[in-house]
C-alpha cells in the first residue's frame, strides 16, 4: 500500500490491524505520532452544552421582552418630531420683551392697530404668532395701552390683570403699587380673584394692599405722556419713587415723613424745577450731590 | 414523506435537541476557523437565537446549515480576516516523560512552531485538520458539517498536514 494511501487512512482513523503493523514502519511514523501529540494541546477550550443551552434559552426569553426590531428607528423618528415640534413651539410662544431704563420712554406697535407707550424702567412682553388667539401682554412697570377694537385684550400683572376691549387705559405696577385708570371704553380689573369694572374717568388703586378710593379723572392721557407726572393725595414715597426712576437718582430722607399725602405735579425733563416743585409744598429742603439727594425737613 | 404536524424549531423541545445536537460542533468549527480572540461561545449563542427568531421560517433540516451561516457570517461581520493564532492549552502531551531542561526548550520551540503553521493554514484548511485531529471526527462526519464532499475534506487535511510538517521542517 502507498505511503500517502496509509497517512490518509490512519488520519481517518480507519486503518485495519495489518496496514496499521505497515503504517508504523513508514519513516515518518515518528514524527507524525509527535506532531499528533502535540497538536492536542491547541484544543478547544471544552464547551458544556447544557451550560450553553441554559444561558442561550434565558437569553432567549429575555430577548423577547424586549421591544421588537420595528420599534427603534419609529423611536428614532418620534424622537426627531419631538425635537422639530418642540423647536416650534418653542420659537412661535417665545415672547418679544421691550425694556425700558431709568429716563426712557418708548412707544411699541403691538401686531394688530394696539399701541403701548412704555414709562420708564418696566418691561412689556407678548407673543407675536400668538396674537390672533389672545391679545396678552406682560407688564412689570408702567404703560399707557391704546388697544384697537376685537376680541379681549389683557394686561397681566404680578397684582392683578386687567381686561379690556378696545380702549384706552394705563396701568401703573410699582413695588406695593397697582393703579388703572381708564380713559375711554370699558376696562375690568381683576385683583385678588375680584373683577372691577371701570368707566371712562375711573381709577383703580391699591397701595400696600389696601384699596384707596379716588376722585374721578379728567385728563384725557396719563400725564406721564406728556413728560409730567401727576399726583393727587398719594402718599410721598410713590412721588419720591417715581422720581428716582424718571431722574435715576437717589433720596436719603432726614426727618420725612414718607406717608404724608402729596398732592402735586414734576416735570420728567427738569430736575432743578421738579425738585422744588416736590420740596416747596410739604417746606423741605434739598441738597443734591451727584446722583444722590438728600431731603431735610427744617 | 410524512410530515408531523410538530415539527417546528418554534417548540423549546425541538429547539433543545437541536442545539444539543449542534452547538459543540458549531462551537469547535468557529473556534478552529476564527480562534479564541472574537469569543466563539457568544457566537454560537447569538446564531442560536438568530435561529429561534426564524423559528418557522427555518425547518429543523435546514437548522444545521442555518446555524453554521449565521455564527460564521457573524464572525466575518465583526473582524477583517486577520491571522489566526491558536492558543495552547498549558497541559502537556503525555508521551514523553524525559523533562530534561534541553528537552522542555525543544518542546517549547515545537509548540511555538507548530503554533505558527496552524496559523499559516487556510481556515477550511485549519477548520478540517483540527476538528479531524484534536476532536477526532472522521473525515465523513467534518464533510456533513461543512456540506461538503468527503474527497475535499480528506484533500483539505491531507493538504493541511503536508503543509503542517513542511513548515515546522523549515522553521
Amino acid at each position: 500500500m502507498k505511503r500517502e494511501e496509509l497517512i490518509t487512512k490512519w488520519l481517518d482513523n480507519n486503518l485495519n490491524n495489518e496496514e496499521f503493523e505497515a503504517f508504523k514502519n513508514l519513516e515518518d511514523y515518528e514524527d507524525l505520532i509527535k506532531l499528533n501529540s502535540y497538536l492536542q494541546t491547541f484544543k478547544a477550550d471544552s464547551y458544556s452544552v447544557d451550560k450553553a443551552l441554559n444561558s442561550t434559552l434565558s437569553a432567549i426569553k429575555s430577548t423577547k421582552k424586549q421591544p421588537k426590531q420595528w420599534l427603534k428607528p419609529l423611536l428614532k423618528i418620534a424622537a426627531i418630531l419631538a425635537i422639530c415640534f418642540g423647536l416650534y413651539f418653542y420659537t412661535t410662544t417665545l415672547n418679544t420683551t421691550i425694556n425700558t431704563a431709568i429716563a426712557e420712554k418708548t412707544e411699541i406697535e403691538l401686531p394688530d392697530a394696539s399701541s403701548v407707550l412704555l414709562n420708564a424702567k418696566s418691561i412689556l412682553a407678548f407673543n407675536k404668532n400668538n396674537w390672533k388667539n389672545e391679545r396678552n401682554v406682560t407688564l412689570q412697570g408702567e404703560a399707557f395701552f391704546k388697544v384697537a377694537k376685537g376680541s379681549s385684550f389683557s394686561v397681566i400683572t404680578n397684582a392683578g390683570i386687567v381686561t379690556v376691549y378696545g380702549t384706552q387705559f394705563n396701568v401703573k405696577q410699582r413695588e406695593n403699587y397697582f393703579e388703572v385708570i381708564c380713559y375711554e371704553g370699558l376696562v375690568g380689573v381683576t385683583h385678588n380673584s375680584q373683577e372691577t369694572k371701570l368707566k371712562p374717568g375711573d381709577s383703580f388703586l391699591i397701595i400696600d394692599g389696601k384699596k384707596i378710593a379716588l376722585e374721578k379723572e379728567n385728563a384725557s392721557t396719563p400725564s406721564w405722556l406728556n413728560n409730567q407726572s401727576n399726583f393727587k393725595s398719594l402718599p410721598f414715597k410713590t412721588v419720591l419713587a417715581e422720581f428716582e426712576r424718571q431722574y435715576n437718582v437717589t433720596f436719603s430722607l432726614i426727618n420725612v415723613n414718607k406717608e404724608e399725602l402729596f398732592t402735586g405735579t414734576f416735570p420728567h425733563d427738569d430736575i432743578d424745577k421738579a425738585l422744588k416743585l416736590i420740596t416747596l409744598p410739604s417746606q423741605l429742603t434739598f441738597s443734591k450731590n451727584k446722583n444722590s439727594i438728600i431731603l431735610k425737613r427744617e | 414523506m410524512s410530515k408531523p404536524l410538530h415539527n417546528n424549531i418554534c417548540e423549546e423541545r425541538i429547539f433543545s435537541s437541536i442545539f444539543k445536537k449542534h452547538s459543540k460542533d458549531l462551537y469547535h468549527f468557529l473556534y478552529y476557523k476564527f480562534g479564541d480572540s472574537l469569543n466563539p461561545k457568544d457566537k454560537v449563542q447569538e446564531a442560536f437565537i438568530k435561529l429561534w427568531q426564524n423559528c418557522a421560517k427555518v425547518s429543523p433540516e435546514k437548522a444545521k446549515s442555518f446555524v453554521f451561516t449565521a455564527a460564521n457570517n457573524l464572525m466575518l461581520n465583526e473582524a477583517a480576516h486577520q491571522k489566526v493564532v491558536l492558543k495552547h492549552q498549558k497541559t502537556k502531551p503525555k508521551t514523553y516523560t524525559n523533562e530534561s531542561p534541553e528537552f522542555l526548550m525543544q518542546e517549547s520551540e515545537y509548540n511555538d512552531k507548530l503554533q505558527k503553521a496552524l496559523a499559516n493554514l487556510t481556515d477550511a484548511q485549519r477548520t478540517a485538520f483540527m476538528m479531524n485531529r484534536v476532536e477526532g471526527k472522521r473525515f465523513k462526519e467534518i464533510a456533513a458539517l461543512l456540506n461538503i464532499s468527503t474527497k475535499a475534506v480528506e484533500k483539505r487535511i491531507y493538504g493541511a498536514l503536508k503543509k503542517l510538517r513542511a513548515d515546522i521542517k523549515e522553521l
